[in-house]
């Protein structure tokens, strides 16, 4: 197939601010048939996967992006001068999925599910975007509703909500856990 | 019998009450539907007694759930002699029952999340780029006229105890008041709130000047976004009042 129509796609992915969905894809090339277009990332996609590259295309909150592999982490850091990237702290992983299992939901929801106070965690993780508030709660005090942002996805290697650990997983999670006890 | 001291853990290593109740019922291997309240309660209990430091808003936490149990205890201790109290005491029990394996779900998703986000953060991109100029682009929030009543309230306060003296100041229409904030918007794109009501001269200039944008904000000339809560307020044209004025 067209080489040429998988080096723009190539371009489009390197140089695109957020996740590069096929919609957006199609869009930008415009003049060419969207199964062209499909064919070309596909291909695309499998050199990638095919080739000993430190770069992979991986899949995120509905778009793809580049990113380096993670077993070049030490060096790439070395080469930033970087430290290893803060990690959220228990509080704000608890809060984050007992949003993203709940969502839209409240501060005092969230509240009770963790048994502790959330009001200082979701201001942190407000500002860090991880979530948004998407409107008021009809109910009494009108409480403000939050939901995960593409943020989220992005941050934990998601692709959707869907890819949020299922019940069933976290059932046999904790049922292996009980197991272990025995 | 298992003294509290081989399994001494801080209380500043939980959570909150649910994780100590969970870690409790672990310990000793007990089914999570079928809960020795008697036991857990005085377990429960010695915990908070060896706390080292106090922190009373996270002992609050810890203290409403002591009184939950407690509570569920004596109901189970005291002769029950209408069906309506068994039925209360077992909905009590059921409440806290479901509120752990709730808990405990939350909890367990959010260590798998943990591995995810150690995995992902040895992934590396690019995010130097500059950021995008269309503003609508951008995540906005569009702040509710209660908010805003709320940010010009606070500034007011504020200012009302810097100035104890007040020059009456010139007379200002709304319509006047109006068409400067259009000015404004037309030279810089958007206006900042706070700022904008800081330069106002007086505070009959300043009220004016509210009354003036919840106006513009009425009639759908302009919006006022903020990127996130708790951020600063802008106040921008909506993009087809524009070509109307």
């Amino acid at each position: 197939m067209d080489t040429k129509l998988r080096e723009i796609i190539e371009s489009l992915i390197f140089i695109s601010q957020e996740p590069l969905s096929l919609e957006k894809m199609k869009e930008v090339l415009q003049e060419f048939p969207f199964e062209e277009v499909e064919g070309a990332f596909k291909e695309l996609k499998e050199s990638y996967a095919s080739n000993d590259r430190g770069i992979q295309i991986i899949q995120r909150a509905g778009g793809y992006l580049l990113s380096t592999k993670p077993e070049c982490d030490l060096w790439v850091r070395r080469l930033l001068k970087m430290e290893r990237k803060n990690k959220l702290t228990s509080a704000s992983l608890e809060t984050l999925s007992a949003i993203a299992y709940h969502q839209p939901t409240t501060l005092s929801e969230i509240s009770v599910l963790r048994g502790v106070d959330s009001t200082h965690t979701l201001k942190t993780l407000l500002q860090k975007k991880l979530i948004k508030i998407v409107g008021r709660k009809k109910s009494p005090g009108s409480p403000l509703l939050y939901r995960t942002t593409d943020k989220f996805l992005t941050y934990f290697g998601l692709n959707s909500l869907d890819d949020l650990p299922s019940p069933e997983e976290i059932k046999k999670i904790l049922e292996e856990q009980a197991d272990l006890e025995e | 019998m298992e003294t509290l001291e081989t399994y001494q853990v801080k209380l500043e290593a939980f959570q909150g009450p649910l994780d100590l109740l969970l870690f409790l019922i672990k310990k000793r291997k007990i089914d999570i539907h079928d809960i020795p309240i008697a036991i857990i309660t005085r377990e429960y209990l010695e915990y908070l007694n060896h706390k080292k430091r106090i922190n009373l808003d996270r002992e609050a936490e810890f203290l409403l759930i002591a009184a939950l149990l407690i509570h569920i205890k004596s109901q189970m201790l005291l002769p029950r002699e209408r069906v309506l109290e068994e039925e209360e005491e077992k909905d009590l029990r059921q409440l806290l029952v479901e509120r752990l394996v709730d808990y405990q779900k939350i909890k367990t998703a959010s260590l798998l999340l943990k591995e995810k986000e150690d995995e992902e953060l040895q992934k590396w991109r690019r995010t130097f780029l500059p950021p995008l100029l269309e503003t609508d682009a951008l995540d906005f929030i569009e702040v509710s006229l209660f908010d805003l009543a709320e940010s010009f309230f606070r500034l007011m306060r504020q200012r009302e105890k810097e100035e104890t003296k007040t020059i009456k100041g010139k007379e200002i229409s709304l319509e006047q008041k109006m068409r400067e904030i259009i000015q404004e918007l037309k030279k810089n794109s958007f206006l900042d709130f706070l700022d904008y009501f800081n330069r106002q001269e007086s505070f009959e200039e300043a009220f004016v000047a509210f009354f003036s944008l919840l106006e513009l904000i009425k009639s759908k000339i302009v919006i006022a976004t903020q990127e996130s809560h708790f951020q600063s307020i802008k106040v921008w044209f909506r993009k087809k009042a524009h070509k109307v004025n």
